[in-house]
């Protein structure tokens, strides 16, 4: 499992990072209008990644609340002792 | 493979069953205010970003009334990134201290401050003094106009405290004037003196809430709903929290980049239309308020004193409001903490506008 | 083709696109980071440009320093006359080095490294010889290069 999620994230990391050498060089001062698209281009790229985590988030969230309204560990307690 | 020997490496040593089994007992309580309890959180990851972005640009920045603003143009306009990451600092600064200040009011109002969290309250109200303090030795470092003049002025405003006011003004500037010296001591307090006091704080603020557990207001005390592990369920909350947090930060960052004004010269007049950060406004409307002589004494001291007094009574609030303290409810010291709200809120909002 | 069972758990997979969406961010942030406290390095000089009247009538069997960027370049003329310039730090750990006329050697005060006065290493730790740079002469400009770097100065 951990080794799954480290390749996606590098996999994940290197499709955002081919955005970066899309261009030629690194923003500088946020003067230019050529610079400041590669900036607005990074921040909507930043929110869909932070958008996405947390969507991830809410879905692990649910899934907890599912697992836990089970009531998993109350079964054990109302079980009979076999004597 | 790899990760089970590690598993196993550190299992050997250490109780980590034992660890997982505190983490998993610990529990929220939910009701109507629960979501007060995510602005702590929010404040501390706000304020550890300012401790990374911080120690990156502390790499860069030369701390001498020759070259400080010079360094700090050469972050902005020669390093990779600089200009993000000194922006980065300024919006942080600015959400950690607003975000602080939600935490500060909404435990106010909700009297988290009763018994037996006192001495959570009381850490609380240093860190407030040491992250305003923090703001302030920071801005100073910029060395433009407008920082110069503000530290003029806040030192300045210091020295009318009675009696303390005089030497507090020399330990802040270093001298009778704002020089170099001045911009050495507030380098030393913003780098080394207040990050060592707030990591103490802090952890002993984190400790003794850990220790009491959350506070549940006195009206919601019959009205709670089923409380809620910890880990993982309030946790992937403060992470969505601190997520968008990071998403405000980073868009204010890149759409409002930190400013920089003129080089300070200390012989210069004030520049047109100078008005502090905003979270000292309150203070200086207030100020304003007040006439420059009352009954033949200072008008600015009775200021002062009288501002001082106000902030005395909030700071000592868990000692006087005795009816939370037991348990019941105390209506008067929530207008008490709705007048302290408003008049925090309008003062700043005036003193924007002016 | 319709699968039975999935070939993941719903925690497995749930997990997964967590930790891995989570470590992309991770590190595009850390990245951004790492460029900025890596500071762009500077540069030694490929040359430099001296007079020849301060420097090519100096006695025999004595040094003359010169500004190689922030590190001291040395000029030596030996008791025959022939000329030699190099980089007066030491091979070994890069303390400044000194020449000593009475043995006609270059000295190295920090592990007592020894150079001969075309620069090798004789005695002691350092590894290598000293830089040796070319020395191009002008009329009145006295250029000390980079081994192999050409020269091309503005007309001024």
């Amino acid at each position: 499992m951990v080794r799954s999620s480290f390749i996606l994230g590098i996999v994940l990391f290197l499709i955002t990072a081919l955005f970066n050498y899309a261009e030629p060089a690194p923003a500088d001062l946020a003067g230019s209008p050529y610079h400041r698209h590669i900036i607005y281009q990074a921040l909507i790229l930043f929110w869909i990644g932070i958008i996405g985590l947390i969507v991830i988030i809410v879905m692990k969230l649910r899934e907890t609340k599912r697992i836990q309204d089970m009531d998993v560990h109350k079964d054990a307690e109302d079980a009979p002792f076999l004597d | 493979m790899i990760s089970r020997r590690l598993e196993d490496w550190i299992t050997e040593r250490y109780d980590v069953e034992g660890l997982h089994r505190v983490l998993r007992a610990k529990y929220v309580p939910s009701h109507r205010y629960e979501a007060s309890y995510f602005t702590g959180g929010l404040t501390l990851f706000l304020f550890v970003i300012q401790f990374l972005t911080g120690m990156g640009l502390a790499l860069y920045y030369v701390p001498h009334s020759e070259y400080a603003y010079k360094s700090i143009v050469d972050i902005t306009a020669k390093l990779n990134m600089g200009w993000f990451f000194r922006s980065l600092h300024h919006w942080g600064a600015q959400l950690a201290i607003a975000s602080l200040f939600i935490h500060f009011f909404t435990n106010l109002l909700l009297k988290a401050y009763r018994k037996p969290r006192e001495l959570i309250w009381i850490t609380g109200f240093i860190m407030i003094t040491v992250l305003i303090f923090f703001g302030l030795s920071g801005y100073f470092l910029i060395w433009d106009q407008r920082a110069f003049t503000a530290i003029r002025v806040a030192t300045g405003g210091a020295g009318n405290l009675p009696l303390i006011g005089g030497p507090i003004k020399i330990f802040l500037r270093g001298g009778i004037d704002v020089t170099q010296e001045t911009l050495t001591r507030f380098y030393a307090f913003h780098v080394s003196i207040l990050p060592m006091i707030s990591l103490i704080i802090i952890g002993l603020h984190v400790l003794l809430v850990q220790v009491h557990g959350m506070s549940v207001p006195i009206s919601q005390k019959d009205k709670q709903g089923k409380p809620q592990p910890f880990f993982p369920n309030v946790f992937y909350k403060d992470l969505i929290i601190w997520l968008l947090g990071i998403g405000v930060l980073a868009t204010l960052a890149v759409i409002f980049p930190a400013p920089i004004g003129a080089k300070a010269d200390p012989m210069a007049p004030a520049p047109e239309n100078i008005k502090p950060e905003w979270y000292f406004l309150f203070l200086f409307q207030t100020l304003r308020l007040f006439p420059g002589q009352i009954a033949g004494l200072n008008g600015e001291t009775i200021a002062i004193t009288v501002i001082s007094l106000a902030v005395l009574f909030v700071f000592l609030v868990p000692f006087v409001d005795k009816r939370s303290s037991a348990g019941k409810p105390s209506p008067v010291y929530t207008y008490v903490g709705v007048f302290y709200l408003v008049y925090f809120v309008a003062m700043t909002v005036i003193g924007f506008l002016d | 083709m319709k699968l039975d069972h999935s070939l993941v758990s719903r925690r497995t997979f749930l997990n997964t696109i967590f930790g891995g969406w989570l470590m992309a961010i991770a590190s595009g942030g850390i990245y951004a980071f790492l460029k900025f406290v890596f500071p762009t390095v500077g540069k030694e000089p490929d040359f430099v440009v001296l007079n020849t009247a301060d420097f090519l009538d100096i006695p025999g069997n004595t040094m003359k320093t010169f500004a190689w960027g922030g590190k001291p370049g040395f000029f030596l003329k030996r008791d025959d006359g022939t000329i030699l310039a190099l980089k007066g730090v030491c091979t070994h750990m890069e303390c400044n080095i000194s020449y000593q006329s009475d043995v006609k050697k270059f000295y190295c005060a920090c592990h007592k490294g020894w150079f001969d006065d075309h620069g090798r290493n004789i005695e002691g730790p350092p590894p290598k010889p000293l830089e040796r740079f070319d020395i191009v002469i002008t009329g009145q400009k006295l250029i000390i290069a980079k081994k192999g770097v050409q020269v091309d100065l503005p007309k001024a």
